[in-house]
Formats: structure tokens, sequence, C-alpha cells
């Protein structure tokens, strides 16, 4: 009996292992240290909009933006109405992970903009999202309710000459939110490396 | 020696060209394009292979990468009038990455194209050139890409077999999924998970493991459930949450363990099943279940390959059976219990006809309530909020509204007062339908304070309920009403049982005001958590507001012979004043936490996810306490347990830290955390100990001797200890 309720437990807890935020539920809310050592609580931006942006510089996803410089860009073109919170759930073991001061200075060296990088080194946020990849977009109206949940564009691919052809998910989705329109892709399904979770 | 050996060489290096194009070597891969025949015939195809052979570990993605990674392109630059086809993909195995799940393949892949030859191809050599572009990975990736080569021969005559790469062609053109028009498949969607249904009349092997051929249809890192269900076979999977609204088909490859009945060494069937309506999964029960996605990335119960038996809806439904009789032992529902057992010493030696309508009807209370329950938590679930087992017991105006429920009825049965169509049901000349009306009246009353005592085996039901679609949800909740009313169902259908309990009597009316009291004793303790919720005040406006509430009832009680109208006006007037006054203000709330650390109890912490985080990556073991100051088997356990000297000295001498997470007034991060937990309701204990992944759950009901033992395992800090005297 013992050992039938333990494996009951067990299947519970494996169902459970990563949660999910879909677009169109409240987003989780978390509390989490930036690169400075400074607390960061989502519920500080209540009234805002949240851009969440799953970050690793050691994946050619990743990359693919920064080198054409099109996630700074968006970082800059947005920062006035919305906080964009890069968030990094790559665990220590992994060969991936950076220390602080090295993640600011490759940060400075792309010219990145993002208002905050969350340190989410047990992957604690990562998994209350459901994030599964590098970069991996969620998008938070000013009610806390997920708006968008998903890639940064249509064009699954590591080459930097894509990034100017591909529709971009996260900019027509602001861009919507902005003109108090609905986002008309509200999710879809993200691409990239997969997170380094602990 | 010499000559012959330089012209063999020499004859070899001649005939290479015709055999395989130069190897293309990058940091992960190796790779080359193969002709699968000895040369091209005009007019007819060829199939060329582009073989990737990864260092160990490593690996490349099928065409749907599943959670992440990319599949691998060709770009072909071939002689006018060739043409290529689509990559065919031969089968691929999932990859698990912690949470998360790919398809691909690792060590060696062959991924075959057929090239047209056009019928006046020359005979001679001709150039195929493929640019091709994989993702390899492992913890990391690294987009590589190769510009390929191959000198193909055309000639006229039919072409021989390639001797060099049959093997790589042969194993590749195994792992190729064949279609078969005779394989039905059909799928259907219940709640959040989609059931695939599939025959074959030359027989299905035991086991099979699903690969979607789109991206966005189910989670890929999810066990997939496999039951027999007669001749067909049935692959329950989770469905994305953004999954599209309408699904006309699910496409993909099924691979199975073993061989194809019938298919020789072909592993993999290529299904395309239209969705139509839900498709029941067939009970753990039946032969050949197993986890079918054997590879999930979960740390759960895949590495015993448990979770058929755990996760199946008839374990579920035992389990919810038994918690719900468990349920009746609970302190919050015992009183209720007991004004409707003294019902039944009442009418014993009446009419069994009448007891067992009664019985009945009670049992209809008490599935009716449930079911209202479990369809507001599943209705407030699907709109997005975080909700408990319990959640009720988070709002101070419920807990207002039961302590003066509560209160009334202690009032009544300490003889304050008697009902007016109440008291009449209490005689033997009332009609049946009065007493049918009580009977229900108890049930639905029973169901609602039973809910914040989560018994023993309630957690593990309520949390599988919680992933499993809505239907399951409410058979698993109808099981635990039933487990909680089947004593007094019991009851009212043997009466014999009941002729052994004591004849009515003078003794009745004291039993019943000794009734009052764990009533009484309720009603406090629901002052006591109104305290944790709104502090001071809030306790006092509650307890001025029973003293009107009792008032009231004394008029209506005190003047009961009176014929004027003043009484139940004035019955009234206190009553509405006492809810009046008790009613807590919205506003105030108290946050809920660490309350002071006494003395000889455990010295508690607040918790939050950091907190855990940032002690288990010192390496210290961390205990955590999911409690609520409306959950009594929290309070039971935290008094006769945790703060008992022995354990209290076992946490310090072992530099355990205690935290405490207070689900008192919701916390979104306490629900979610509990979530992960596979859980929904406290009390839920959790033990993380250094070098342990996972962190050890204990049961619901704690003892002493449970939580040594377990704490046992682990080496005494000296060190703390130390500090601690």
């Amino acid at each position: 009996m013992k050992k039938v309720l333990f494996l009951a437990i067990a299947a519970t807890f494996s169902v459970a292992a990563l949660a999910n935020a879909p677009a169109g539920s409240q987003a989780p809310g978390f509390t989490v240290t930036d690169l400075t050592g400074k607390p960061v609580n989502l519920a500080d931006y209540k009234g805002k909009t949240v851009v969440l942006e799953w970050h690793n510089f050691g994946c050619p996803f990743v990359q693919k933006h920064y080198k054409s410089g099109n996630m700074q860009s968006l970082q800059k073109k947005y920062g006035n109405d919305v906080v964009w919170l890069a968030v990094n759930s790559t665990n220590k073991g992994s060969s991936d992970w950076q220390d602080p001061p090295v993640v600011t200075k490759e940060l400075n060296g792309f010219g990145a903009a993002p208002a905050k990088y969350l340190v989410d080194e047990p992957g604690t946020i990562g998994r209350a999202y459901g994030a599964k990849t590098t970069p991996h977009m969620y998008i938070i109206d000013p009610s806390g309710k997920v708006v968008y949940n998903g890639a940064i564009d249509d064009k699954r691919s590591t080459d930097v000459a894509d990034v100017k052809v591909a529709k971009n998910y996260v900019v027509a989705a602001l861009d919507e939110l902005k003109a108090g329109k609905p986002v008309s892709t509200a999710s879809t399904t993200p691409y990239g490396c997969t997170i380094k979770y602990k | 020696m010499h000559l012959p050996r330089a012209f063999l060489a020499t004859l070899l290096a001649a005939a290479l060209p015709l055999f395989a194009a130069p190897v293309v070597k990058t940091e992960h891969v190796e790779a080359q394009l193969l002709p699968e025949r000895t040369h091209a015939q005009p007019g007819k195809s060829v199939v060329v292979g582009l073989r990737l052979q990864m260092i160990p570990h490593w690996h490349t993605y099928w065409k749907n990468p599943g959670d992440s990674g990319l599949p691998t392109r060709i770009k072909w630059t071939l002689p006018a009038g060739w043409s290529a086809g689509a990559i065919q993909w031969p089968h691929p195995k999932n990859l698990p990455v912690g949470p998360l799940n790919n398809y691909g393949y690792e060590d060696e892949v062959v991924l075959l194209t057929e090239l047209t030859v056009p019928a006046d191809a020359k005979p001679g050599t001709v150039p195929i050139k493929a640019s091709a572009d994989w993702l390899v990975c492992k913890e990391i990736c690294i987009p590589e890409k190769g510009e390929l080569d191959l000198a193909l021969k055309v000639d006229a005559a039919p072409p021989a077999e390639s001797d060099r790469w049959k093997p790589s062609f042969e194993r590749a053109r195994a792992m190729l999924p064949v279609s078969d028009a005779a394989l039905k498949a059909d799928a259907g969607i219940t709640g959040k998970n989609v059931v695939l249904r599939l025959a074959l009349p030359s027989g299905l092997p035991a086991k099979v493991t699903f690969f979607p051929e789109r991206d966005n249809v189910i989670e890929a890192a999810a066990p997939q459930r496999v039951a027999r269900s007669g001749d067909a076979l049935l692959i329950e999977m989770k469905l994305q949450d953004a999954v599209p609204k309408d699904l006309p088909v699910l496409k993909g490859v099924v691979v199975a363990d073993g061989a194809w009945p019938g298919a020789s060494d072909r592993r993999a069937m290529e299904v395309s099943a239209p969705v139509g309506s839900p498709i029941a999964m067939a009970g753990s029960s039946a032969s050949g279940g197993g986890t079918g996605g054997s590879a999930t990335g979960f740390t759960g119960g895949s590495a015993t390959g448990s979770t058929d038996v755990g996760g199946s809806v008839a374990t579920a439904l035992l389990f919810a059976l038994l918690g719900g009789l468990l349920l009746n032992l609970m302190p919050c529902v015992f009183p209720v219990l007991g004004i409707k057992v003294m019902g039944f010493v009442e009418h014993a030696h009446g009419d069994a006809k009448a007891l067992r309508m009664q019985g009945i009807v009670f049992t209809v209370g008490v599935l009716v309530s449930f079911l209202v329950l479990a369809g507001l938590m599943l209705a407030l679930r699907a709109g997005g909020t975080q909700l408990g087992w319990g959640f009720q017991l988070q709002s101070p105006a419920f807990v207002t509204l039961l302590a003066m429920l509560f209160f009334v009825l202690a009032l009544n049965l300490a003889g304050v007062f008697e009902w007016g169509l109440f008291a009449q049901s209490m005689t033997s000349d009332v009609s049946a339908k009065g007493r049918n009306a009580d009977a229900f009246l108890a049930g639905v009353l029973a169901s609602v304070v039973a809910t914040p005592c989560t018994a023993p085996f309630m957690g593990a039901a309520v949390g599988f309920t919680l992933a499993q679609p809505a239907a399951v949800s409410l058979a698993v909740f109808l099981a635990l009403g039933a487990g909680m009313a089947l004593p007094v169902l019991l009851l009212s259908f043997f009466p014999a049982l009941l002729k052994k309990l004591p004849k009515p009597g003078a003794w009745m009316e004291t039993f019943k005001q000794v009734m009052a009291f764990p009533l009484f004793a309720t009603v406090a303790w629901l002052a006591w958590v109104l305290g944790a919720q709104s502090g001071n005040d809030g306790v006092f406006g509650l307890l001025l507001g029973l003293v009107a509430i009792a008032i009231g009832a004394w008029i209506y009680g005190r003047w009961a012979q009176s014929e004027s109208a003043l009484r139940p006006v004035f019955a009234v007037l206190f009553a509405a004043l006492g809810v009046y006054v008790a009613w807590p203000d919205a506003t105030a709330s108290v946050t809920p936490g660490v309350t002071a650390n006494k003395a000889g109890e455990l010295p508690w912490q607040a918790w939050s996810p950091e907190k855990v985080a940032e002690l288990t990556a010192a390496g210290k073991p961390v205990f955590v306490d999911y409690t609520a100051a409306w959950c009594v088997t929290c309070q039971v356990n935290k008094r006769v347990v945790l703060n008992s000297s022995s354990v209290v000295a076992a946490f310090a001498q072992r530099g355990i830290v205690p935290l405490k997470a207070d689900w008192t007034n919701n916390d979104p991060r306490i629900t979610q955390s509990l979530q992960e937990l596979g859980r929904n309701a406290v009390p839920v204990y959790v033990l993380y100990l250094p070098g342990e992944a996972k962190p050890r759950l204990l049961p619901e009901v704690l003892t002493s001797s449970l939580v040594l033992a377990e704490i046992d395992k682990l080496p005494t800090d000296t060190k703390t200890a130390i500090t601690q005297r």
C-alpha cells in the first residue's frame, strides 16, 4: 500500500515538473536578484508591460539575434514603453554558465540594453513559466496577464541573414498592445537551444 | 612487394569516387554523401544518403526537433535536368534534457534523398553537390555546415548495390517509417490530453512511442501512457497549452520497442489520425501498459517505469475513496456527523425505509457539494486563478460566515432555541420531506467543512486531478465524496448496526447539548483562523457579532410561545446586527508570515523559493512546512510532532533549517510551489537533503518516529549543535 502511495506521489510529482504560463494566464510572480545582486520583483512592474527574454550567450540562436543587432535594437526601441527583463536560467554546472561580471562585459560589448538581467540559476522562474529555449519570449500586459508566449520570430535558424526577412512576433505583439489592440498571434513554438536547467 | 602495393593503392584511389565523396570533417561531425548503387541509370532514380557521424553523446535533430534544436537541411546543386526529393527521415529517438525533451539521432544517421535522373543523361561521371547545415548539440549547440560533393557515375546498364555502404543504407532503410493502409488510426482530445488509437489486423506491438510531425501539438517531455483496449493500442499524451484550436489530424510516426508484427524489421509506422470524439483511456490494469515515452526528462517515476501504476485513474479513485473515508475522522467533520448520527438514533426504531432514504439523501448531499466545489475549482482554474483545495477558507468572509453558522447550530444544540421546522423534524410525526431536506443539508454542511482537512491519501489524489481532464477531476472528487458518505450510508442501510446503539430517551437531550461543545470549539478555531487573516480587530468584531446573534437566538427561543409579532422582528434585528458587526473588513489583513518563535519550538523562518535555493546551494538540509492557519491537520502535526522536544533537538543537531510556507492567505508563489510538488492542498512536508537532487515528500500525517527516521540518515552537524547550546 505504502509503495503504491509513493508511486502515486512520484507520478503526480513528475507531471508538474515544468509548469507553464500559456498566453491568457496570469503571469507567475517572482523575486530574484539581477546581475548586480539587487532583488527584482515582478510585482514592482504592475501596471507596465513586461517582456521576458530567456537568454544564454553560449547559444548560437541567441548569438544570431545579438550579432545581427536585432535584440539590442528591440530593447532600445521599446525601452521607454516596456520593462525588458532578460532571464538566464542556466545552471552553474553547465558549460554555458557565465559569472555575472563576464555576462555584464558581454552585454556591454553587444550594446545590449535590457532594463534588468535576472540570474535565475536555480531555474525557478524558468520552470514557473515553462520556458524551454533560448531565446523564449513572454510578454506580460499591464494587468499581469501573459499576452504572448513563444518564439522571437518565424525563422527557426541560427543564420544571421534570416533576421532581416523574418516576421518578428514580439514586435507585432508590442505594436498591437501599444495600439490598444488584442495580440493576434499570442502563442508560437519557441525555437533555440535547450535551457540548461539545474 | 613494392610494386603490387602501389598498384593496388592506385586502383583503390581510382575506384573511390564511385563509392563515396570526400569526407567533410567538422569539430563534432563527419559528413559525406553516399550513393546507394554503383551508378545512376538515365530515366530512373537513384538514392543518395547524407551520412552524419556524430562524436559520442552529441546529437542532431529529426524533422521536428522537439522542445529545441533545428532539423538538418540540405541544398542540392545538381546537373541540368536532375531533381532532388525531400529528405526521408529515419525515425528519431527521445533525447531528454532536464525537464525538456528533443527528438533526434546520436552516433550515426543517414538521411536519404531520392534524385531523379533525366532520360537523356549522358553516360559518364556527373558532379552532385550538396550544401548541408545541421545543428549538433550535447549540452551546448553548435551550428555547423558542410559543402559536400559526390562524383556519380551514369551508365545505361542496370546498377548494382554499392557493397561498401550496404550496411549503412540497410540501417537507414530499416529506420524509415512505413505507411500501411491497413493501420487504422484515430485520435480524440479530452481536456489537456490527446489519445491516439491504433489498430492493425496483423497485430500491434506491446509498446510504442509517438513522435509528432508538428512541433506545437504535444508536450515533448510529458510521459506517454500506453494501454491496450481490446485489439487497439491507446497512447495518451499531454497536449501543449498553445495547441491550435482546430487540430483536424494528428500526424507523426509511431515507433515500436521491438518490431511491428508482419513488418519484418521495420520499427516505425507513419500515422495520420483524424481527430474525432474523445477516446477513453483504458485503465492501467490493461496488459501491455507501460510508459510510452520511455525517455522522459522527468525525475519522477520514469526511472522506475512507475508512472503507469501511479498516474492511473483507477488508483487515484481508490485513494480518493480512502481519503474520503478518513475525512470522517477529521475534527472538522466529526461534529456535523454527530448531529446526523443523532438523528439516526432517533429514527432507528422507526421506519427502515425512511432511514434508508435519509442515508441516500445525505449521500446525494455530499456528492452534489463535492461536485459543486470541484466544478467551481475547475472553472476558476480554467480562468487562470491559482487555487488549491481548501481555498474557500482563504476568504475571511467565508470563515466569518462559517463561524456564525456553527455558532447558531451550537446554540440550537445547547437548547437556547428550537428551529421552527427543524424542531418538528426531530419529532416522529414529521413528514419524510422535512427529514430528507435535513439530511441533504447535513451532507452539504459536512462537505463544506471537510475541505480544509486534507486527510492522508487525499493529497496525491487531488494533485493527480489537477493534471487531468475535467471529467477525471470530477470523478476523483465524486469518489472522495462517496468515501465520506459511506459510513452514514451503511448505517442507514443496515439498521441492525443501529440497534446496537442505545434506545432514545432523556439521555438524548443531554447528548444533544454535549454535541454543542465540539461546535463551539470549531467556532473558536475559526475565530483563530480569522485572527491570522484579519488580525485582532477581526476576531473582536466576530465575537461581538456572535454575541448579538446569541441575543437574537435567545429572544427567539425565550418567547417561543408568544404570539407577538415583535418576537421574530427582534430576533432578526439582532441577528442582522450580529452579521453586520462580525463582517470582516476586506481591507484589513495581516501579512501571514512567521509568528514569533517560542522557546523550545523550531526556529521557523519564512519560506521563499529563493531561500530554499540559497540554503540548498550552501549544502544545508532544509525542511519546508507548507501550512495554513485553517488547516487542522497542519496544526496537529505542528503541535504534536514538529514542536516536540525530540524533533526540535534532532533538527538542531543536524543543522536542518525549518522554513514555513504559510498559505493562510492566498499566496501564488506557494500555490505554484505546491503545484510543482504535485500538490494543491496543505499540509505538505518537504525535506531537501544535500546531495539529493529530489526533495523528499513526507506523509501528511506525521509521527515523531517517522520524522526522526527520515532525518536520521543525515550526519550530525557538530558546528550547529554547539551554536544551538
